[in-house]
């Protein structure tokens, strides 16, 4: 009881603290960037701990109200003291991230007349460079397909390890379970984008780079939504299927593959449909492909080159994502 | 007749501290019909997962065909869940693969990996699985997908899968449970078949007492984890009935 109420004073406190060393934080970058008065980032943390104690101590702080209940709850909120902070937080952080974002109105209805280029060119694309680009898009779409389809087996394998259910409850096999998910995770968490930055310094700027990036990627997050279909399987067959005698590897192929099979193929159509989209951004930073030639044409200025192409990668992801519906659609009936 | 499952001060305490079976001792004959009695929450389903370490149990000794099944691993194991068939309440057949299919993977104790990959390619183990649908009735069924069967057919191609394993022991928990009453006889009757014509034993547990009457030949009944009673069928009346059941039980009848 004693414990309970020192936690929750402890969370108040901290709560309370983040809430104003932010609200000075805010003022301070406000205050610099405006008037040109540089005022230390200390005063920020004592002026933060200063209101804290006092309102903490006051009882009528953000924190206090969250995390110590009190017994006079039915004023209306707009007469608290935290109903206030809270309107005041928001409306703070409103402006500094207008000002972050350097938010211009008056730049975007008045120079329409730059972007008439790009406007021009995607309304007249250059029709001369179409087997060129069409080259380039098979790039791309090899790259996804090829990327998907390195990834189907290892991500297959894999996530029967990182699935808890098949797992058995020891030390190994809980420690390989969290390693791959921890790993999993991980990988996925680091943007494709990024991947392709990696492998185009280390197999050199090219599709190679691009599919290997989308592979890694794929990897990951096939991992984790394939062995979330494992976890969700139905055990009673499982069980069944061990009751007969059968091997650990008689049961994954005969009570844990036939469940999953159609949702893991709807999930693989699925991340090549995302693949061939991302497969044009990873050219970008490296990857090649049509991302990669749109980079340059960009680059040189060519708005009529730059039109066509963003008329073949908008039709690929259209067809793509029509396609990969339809036999989703077609994977869940079955 | 000889011992086939013997169990002595059999416990098991569930990881979340559940002590679900408390002092279990029971020795069953070669060829008897034995039904298991008890509430929800008694132990009947722990008691029988033990019996071919489908769970671990905490403590005691559980013998079957003269085996140790507490320390048994690996092809231990193998050999000895193969010999014990199990039914279950949900049926737990793999739903979108074939009849044919599901009663072949019976025999998954007793061949390799690659026999078992190549199944229906062995023509003589699918004509002993085809022999064992066409004891429960449903040959001409052996190619649908086991999703459109019904309930009562399905708990049929459960019990041709236990078939193909041959066993000498069949332990059925809540067979009929799912079942309506017309189905859930037909299906007793089946087990009671195998008792009777295959010279099975068979561990069955149940929630009807009339059904119990009929395909019994001796009633284990459990409480709280522990045996409360054990005896002929017929000795139940209404008095150990509610001993068994609690005091507001009334029986149900099942023709
Ligand atoms: N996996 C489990 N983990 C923890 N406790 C469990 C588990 N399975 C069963 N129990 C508990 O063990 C006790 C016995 O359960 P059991 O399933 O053996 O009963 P039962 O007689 O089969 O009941 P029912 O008629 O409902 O099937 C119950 O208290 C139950 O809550
Ligand atoms: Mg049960």
């Amino acid at each position: 009881m004693k414990n309970n109420k020192i936690k929750s004073i402890i969370q108040a406190f901290f709560t309370d603290l983040l809430f104003w060393i932010y609200l000075w934080g805010c003022f301070l970058y406000l205050i610099n960037s405006w008037f040109e008065i540089n005022l230390k980032t200390s005063f920020v943390i004592i002026a933060g701990l200063i209101f804290t104690i006092f309102f903490l101590t006051a009882g009528i702080s953000l924190g206090r109200k969250i995390f110590v209940p009190t017994k006079f709850t039915n004023i209306r909120w707009n007469k608290t003291f935290w109903g206030w902070s809270i309107i005041v937080v928001l409306a703070v952080t409103f402006i500094v991230g207008w000002k972050l974002v350097e938010v211009n109105p008056y730049k975007f209805f008045t120079q329409f007349k730059n972007a008439g280029g790009i406007m021009s060119g995607i309304f007249n694309p250059n029709l001369d460079i179409l087997i060129m680009s069409l080259t380039a898009l098979a790039e791309t779409i090899y790259l996804a397909l090829l990327a998907t389809l390195f990834a189907i087996p290892i991500a297959f394998v894999l996530s029967f390890f990182a699935a808890r259910n098949l797992m058995p409850k020891t030390i190994l096999g809980n420690a390989v379970y969290v390693i791959i998910r921890s790993i999993a995770t991980l990988f996925r968490s680091i943007e494709a984008i990024v991947w392709a930055i990696i492998f185009s310094v280390w197999v050199g700027i090219g599709p190679f780079a691009g599919m290997l990036a989308l592979m890694v990627h794929s990897i990951a997050s096939l991992t984790k939504l394939y062995s979330e279909q494992i976890e969700n399987i139905d055990t009673g067959p499982v069980e069944a299927i061990k009751a007969t005698g059968a091997t650990t590897l008689q049961v994954w192929i005969f009570a844990v593959i036939p469940q999953i099979i159609s949702p893991y193929l709807a999930f693989t159509i699925y991340r090549w449909d995302i693949n061939v989209r991302m497969a044009t951004i990873v050219g970008f930073v490296g990857g090649g492909g049509i991302g990669l030639m749109l980079l340059q044409q960009q680059q040189l200025l060519r708005w009529h080159n730059v039109g066509l192409i963003i008329w073949l990668i908008a039709a690929v992801v259209w067809i793509m994502d029509m396609t990969s519906a339809k036999v989703r659609e077609k994977l869940v009936e079955m | 007749m000889k011992n086939i499952i013997e169990i002595k001060n059999l416990h098991k305490v569930y990881a979340r501290g559940t002590h679900a079976l408390k002092g279990i001792n029971l020795n069953v004959k070669e060829g008897e019909f034995c039904i298991l009695l008890g509430l929800s929450g008694s132990g009947k389903s722990t008691l029988l997962r033990c019996m071919n370490k489908l769970i671990d149990s905490t403590s005691g000794e559980i013998r079957i065909c003269d085996e140790d099944v507490v320390s048994a691993l690996g092809n231990n194991l193998r050999r000895i869940r193969r010999q014990i068939g199990m039914i279950f309440q949900q049926f737990n057949l793999i739903k979108n693969l074939s009849a044919l299919t599901n009663v072949l993977t019976g025999k998954l104790g007793y061949v390799s990996l690659g026999h078992s990959i190549m199944f229906t390619q062995h023509k003589d183990d699918v004509n002993i699985a085809r022999d064992n649908l066409k004891r429960v009735g449903l040959l001409d069924f052996a190619n649908k997908k086991v999703k459109n069967l019904s309930g009562g057919q399905q708990q049929r191609v459960a019990i041709a899968r236990a078939l193909m394993q041959n066993p000498k022991l069949i332990l059925a928990d809540e067979p009929v449970a799912s079942l309506d009453p017309a189905t859930a006889d037909s299906v007793m009757k089946y087990l009671g078949e195998l008792n009777k014509k295959d010279n099975m034993t068979v561990i069955c547990s149940l929630h009807f007492l009339s059904l119990a009457r009929k395909y019994g030949t001796r009633v284990v009944a459990l409480k709280d984890g522990e045996i409360v009673f054990e005896g002929s069928p017929k000795e139940i009346d209404e008095k150990k009935f509610q001993e068994i059941y609690g005091e507001d039980a009334e029986e149900v009848e099942i023709k």
